[in-house]
């Protein structure tokens, strides 16, 4: 047919030179894209191919297909407040950077680094930058992160800094310039991985195409660069996080588990004669180095706040004897203040020899007298924000202002505070940003954007820095550094080559790893996470399957009769003696059909599935660097709001089952497994023990027997068993005492022995802790009952003694309030 | 002269005995201009041992103490003989005027907790507020000598606030004691420090101790049964710190033993630190300040 050429649909090609023609024909000053030349212009446009390639030229669909990607690997954060996590926004189109730019900004980077660091060690030191007046004392005790704890305190190594990350802006000039420094924790490179990450999935050819420099080799030297300050040849290292509320948890989760670094909290740590201990399902192991992620003045309540119930008492002192790495020193936010870098210029000149590379945005710290006098008179002309990061009165909200949006009154304020405190104050020149291409809606819009670059140390003390980092890109096309605020999307940075990336150099030295099949010790809060997940997963799956059988009997008319209202009011007890709902007013249908919604999403005080499903999350939430994404991603679905009660409650079981199949089938089979199992199977044998005893409360009725296998989810075993129809010995054998049926009790106790077996013990005197023995005893308990001897009274006792068994396990294993677990006679390790 | 004899006891009784204990002990009064440490005693029951801790936040004698033992009781006695010989200031017309504090404090070299520098900044338990920044400004006009000041400020929060235990608790934030108008020596002392610091200028807490019996005569001072605090302007190079006490409107002079010097009470709170342990902990202070001789 002749018509088809003109028909076929244009070529990935086609589709990105017309999207970059009509992008850069649009009011666009200073893009990135557009003043892109020769290679580089040739790298944005194998970009958008791959971009079109990928999303049949649909702009609206790559942005879909990069947010699912950002949402499978789990990526999120959270705002201060906020009990959901928001997902991570990520824009399809990447920021493509030349190796020549490149190398420029990574070569000023690591000039800063080491600038810091010399002015780090003055200030804690020597302090000849103040006596030599070089800068003012004020400039130093300013900040609320200067530690004078800190002072004369040698880290272990001899660094202040491990990494160092800084934002970057371009201006339209083409020059890139510092807009803030990081030097307390470095957030946001595990957000660089998550989108490299998304986009490598997304654009699969992009890598190879274009060369695109690696972030491997950056993340192998910031944790090889803290391994080598570290005393022990394999040395365990943490990732100190401030817990699960913290707004960048899911970034910490990612990075502890890409470094595999174990994820800890200070609750997890122990200081011990000047030593830091984690406390594990095995006992309390030494920890040599924490790469910290909290708050420097919440670390250790001995040094700084003595509040602080999220620190770690002593861990400084143990930092002074050498025996951990802190990693950064907690002392390095001192020069994060916008004050400091009024003085950067001249230090680098002095301290270096050499102007900066990267020269910041100029600022004026009005502590200085001729200072606050320009300040003051080229108001209008400059931004004015706190130069210490606390606000001052005379900018109550704590944000860096353009002086010509101020209100009179505001004005007044500031200036009247200025004349007071003008130690509070910086001015900054207002900086115009760069633009670089957003999908928006079916087209591409310019915004303007920051990039966050990170440095690490090496083993030798080098630094190395990310190639690519990420970029934050503003919501409003107005190009003024101050209105973009901390940015609405982010984006991949994309480092291109022209020469291939070597593969070899990623790999490790043949011999230099050593195997293992296990990732380290487990942490007891992890342990104890896992095991509450297994815990409310399963009673959450029991409570749906009580709600389905109750609705299923009671007004489906394609199952027949209806149960009879002694058996129903066995299913209500069930339900109300769980506390997952109020009693019903009466047993008929309508009454039944509003205590199983309420049973299944009622809000407020009740054990309901949803309140059951919100706890299941909120732990899977604390321990997600322990579980596969798909796992994770389950948890945070949506309870489901589609369909009838039935249809929800279906979609909730078949969630659960996946859950429990991605338990069984995904999980490697680690402590952290053997706990999340645990968990499970104390569960359901406590639910089997409970349903069995109140069924068995009064002598069963054929459809209380029939009731009680299906929810012992056992039928079908039975009618392959017994012909005949249904009777109380052979039920009860089935669903208590026979080892041989998944869903029974004997078979629960077995898994939980063979668990408590194979699980760390604290002595070597091979005599069984309390767990063992009062798991072997429910299990020597059960193995002599037989079925026609099992009552309701036997029943009670076995589900008592799985709740002390429970309780035995929390004791061994789990966090105990403020008191650490010591083992007789252990060894700290 | 005054010659004293101090006995500070603080005892903790734990509901269920803690395992063990790690404190920071910042009871042994400092070397301060106009006082003399003669004898100096740290007893601790049931015992324990001390270490070096690390460098305090302010100035500071600071130890280490840890306790390893199960106990119901820790208690802490520090006793100290002291000689204090302070004449009480007198400002003069050419004391440097605020204007030139506030200037001098932001030129110093000297970023030590001795110098002015460190103190110029709100801290921790101690933020800048703009209503006691406006109330405190009536007397602070930067041209006004600064050891005039100083004390016209203290004697207005003497005046002006009720001395009321009832008011306020060891963290009720300077702004709240404020807005009460009333609470103890450490409300005082806080919103004192807060607006001279919203002034531009460099003030302490200091932490101490009041003599308890006074002379014949004359009434007994406030806060004298407990650790006492108070405030400290720097007024220049050469006029150096200054003391004033805004609980009872008067300088600090021979009454007056200084025990630490801080940005705000979380820099030198005599005892903190961590037990472990898993019941309710109770706190009792005892403090005594005896005049040893009459002839001062």
């Amino acid at each position: 047919m002749a018509s088809r050429a003109a028909d076929a649909p244009p070529d990935a090609g086609e589709i990105a030179e017309r999207w970059i023609a009509d992008y850069c024909s649009g009011p666009v000053k200073s893009d990135m894209l557009c003043a892109a030349r020769g290679v580089e212009r040739e790298a944005w446009l194998t970009a958008f191919e791959e971009i079109a390639t990928t999303s049949a030229g649909s702009l609206a669909t790559a942005r879909e297909r990069a947010q699912r990607q950002a949402d499978d690997i789990g990526t999120g954060y959270r705002i201060a407040g906020e009990n959901d996590e928001r997902p991570w926004p990520l824009s399809p189109v990447p920021l493509m950077i030349g190796e020549r730019e490149w190398q420029g900004i990574a070569d000023g980077i690591v000039q800063r680094a080491d600038l810091m660091e010399a002015i780090l060690q003055d200030i804690y030191g020597e302090g000849k930058l103040v006596s030599g007046g070089r800068i003012p004392a004020a400039l130093v005790t300013g900040s609320p992160f200067f530690l004078r704890p800190m002072q004369h305190l040698t880290p272990p190594g001899g660094y202040q800094l491990q990494f160092f990350a800084a934002d970057l802006c371009r201006d339209p000039t083409g020059e890139w310039r510092v807009l803030a420094d990081h030097l307390r924790a470095g957030t946001g490179s595990g957000y660089a991985l998550e989108n490299r990450l998304a986009i490598a999935r997304m654009l699969g050819g992009l890598q190879s195409r274009l060369n695109i420099s690696r972030h491997a080799p950056f993340f192998a030297a910031l944790r090889d660069g803290i391994a080598a300050l570290c005393n022990r040849s394999d040395p365990r290292i943490g990732l100190l996080t401030a817990g699960r509320y913290n707004q960048s948890y899911a970034e910490q989760a990612h990075l502890a588990r890409y470094l595999g670094f174990l994820l800890v909290e200070g609750a997890d740590l122990s200081v011990l004669d000047d030593t830091v201990y984690v406390r594990t399902i095995a006992g309390m192991k030494r920890i040599d180095a924490l790469l910290r992620r909290l708050d420097p003045r919440m670390l250790d309540p001995l040094t700084f706040d003595s509040k602080s119930t999220i620190g770690v008492p002593g861990l400084i002192d143990a930092m002074a004897m050498g025996n951990v790495v802190l990693s950064n020193a907690p002392r390095s936010g001192a020069l994060e203040a916008p004050a400091f870098s009024a003085y950067l210029p001249a230090l680098a000149l002095r301290m270096t020899g050499q102007d900066l590379k990267l020269p910041n945005i100029a600022t004026w710290w009005c502590g200085d007298e001729d200072v606050r006098d320009h300040v003051e008179r080229e108001l209008d002309r400059m931004l004015i924000g706190p130069a210490f990061g606390v606000a001052p009165l005379g900018l109550p909200d704590g944000k860096a202002v353009l002086g010509s949006s101020l209100s009179d009154d505001q004005r007044e304020l500031l200036l009247a505070d200025l004349a007071r405190r003008p130690q509070d104050y910086v001015g900054q020149e207002i900086v115009h940003l760069s633009t670089m291409p957003v999908a928006n809606g079916d087209g591409l819009v310019a915004r303007p954007f920051t990039l966050r670059v990170f440095a690490a140390r090496g083993p030798e003390g080098e630094w190395s820095v990310l190639p690519g980092g990420f970029a934050r890109i503003g919501d409003n096309p107005d190009p003024r550094a101050v209105l973009m605020g901390e940015g609405s999307w982010s984006a991949d940075v994309c480092v291109h080559c022209a020469e291939p990336v070597d593969p070899m150099s990623l790999l490790p030295a043949p011999g230099s790893v050593r195997l293992r099949r296990n990732p380290g010790t487990l942490p007891s809060r992890v342990a104890d996470n896992m095991f509450w997940l297994g815990r409310y997963l399963e009673r959450g799956e029991a409570l749906l399957t009580v709600i389905r059988v109750l609705l299923g009997n009671s007004i489906s008319a394609d199952t027949g009769a209806a149960l009879a209202p002694a058996t129903l009011q066995h299913l209500v007890d069930l339900i109300t003696g769980a506390g997952a709902a109020m009693p019903p007013p009466s047993l008929d249908r309508n009454a039944l059909v509003e205590f199983a919604r309420a049973a299944l999403e009622g809000e407020g005080d009740a054990q309901s599935v949803r309140a059951i499903n919100r706890l299941a999350r909120t732990i899977g939430d604390g321990s997600r660097e322990r579980l596969a994404a798909d796992m994770v991603r389950l948890l945070e679905a949506p309870f489901p709001q589609k369909g009838g009660l039935l249809d929800r409650a279906g979609s909730l079981q078949r969630r659960y089952a996946a859950l429990a199949g991605l338990s069984a089938e995904h999980m490697a089979r680690t402590d952290a497994w053997a706990f999340h199992d645990l968990g499970r199977r104390v569960e359901r044998a406590q639910e089997i023990a409970h349903m069995a005893r109140i069924f068995l409360a009064a002598e069963p009725t054929h459809d209380d027997l029939l009731t009680l296998l299906d929810l012992a989810d056992s039928q079908i075993s039975y009618r392959q068993r017994y012909m005949s129809g249904v009777a109380r010995a052979p039920a009860i054998d089935l669903i208590v005492c026979d080892p041989g049926n998944p869903r029974g009790l004997a078979f629960q106790i077995a898994a939980i022995n063979a668990h408590l077996a194979a699980l760390p013990v604290l002595s070597d005197d091979g005599i069984a802790e309390p767990q063992q023995a009062k798991g072997q005893a429910i299990a020597a308990k059960l193995s002599v009952a037989r079925a026609e001897r099992v009552d309701a009274a036997l029943l009670g006792e076995l589900e008592q003694e799985l709740g002390r068994l429970s309780d035995a396990i929390s004791r061994r294993y789990f966090l105990q309030g403020a008191e650490p677990l010591r083992a007789e006679g252990l060894t700290l390790a | 002269m005054m010659r004293y004899a101090i006995r500070h006891i603080t005892r903790f009784d734990y509901a269920v005995p803690a395992a063990f204990a790690r404190c920071n002990l910042r009871l042994k009064p400092i070397l301060w201009s106009g006082q003399q440490l003669v004898d100096y005693r740290l007893r601790v029951e049931p015992g324990g041992r001390t270490a070096p801790s690390r460098a305090p936040a302010g100035l500071a004698n600071i130890v280490r103490l840890i306790v390893e033992q199960r106990t119901s009781t820790l208690t802490i006695e520090s006793s100290a003989e002291l000689i204090v010989e302070r004449p009480v200031p007198v400002p003069a017309p050419d004391d440097p005027t605020l204007r030139d504090v506030a200037r001098l404090a932001l030129d110093s070299r000297d970023p030590s907790p001795g110098g002015p520098a460190a103190y110029l900044y709100p801290s921790p338990h101690i933020p800048l507020d703009r209503d006691i920044a406006d109330w405190c400004a009536d007397d602070l006009d930067p041209d006004r000598g600064a050891l005039d000041a100083a004390i016209a400020l203290a004697r207005r929060i003497q005046r002006d606030f009720d001395f009321d235990p009832a008011a306020t608790l060891v963290d009720t934030p300077p702004a709240q004691a404020f807005a009460r108008r009333g609470g103890v020596c450490q409300d005082f002392a806080q919103i004192m420090i807060s607006g001279l610091r919203a002034a531009g200028l460099p003030a302490a807490y200091v932490s101490g101790y009041l003599r308890t019996l006074p002379p014949p005569g004359q009434e007994r001072l406030v806060g004298a049964d407990a650790t006492h605090a108070w405030v400290l302007l720097w007024c220049g190079p050469d006029r150096g710190w200054v003391g004033v006490d805004p609980t009872n409107g008067i300088w600090m002079a021979e009454d007056h033993i200084v025990v630490a010097i801080g940005r705000d009470y979380g820099d030198i709170a005599p005892i903190d630190g961590v037990s472990l342990g898993s019941g309710a902990q109770e706190m009792h202070v005892s403090v005594d300040v005896e005049p040893l001789d009459n002839d001062g």
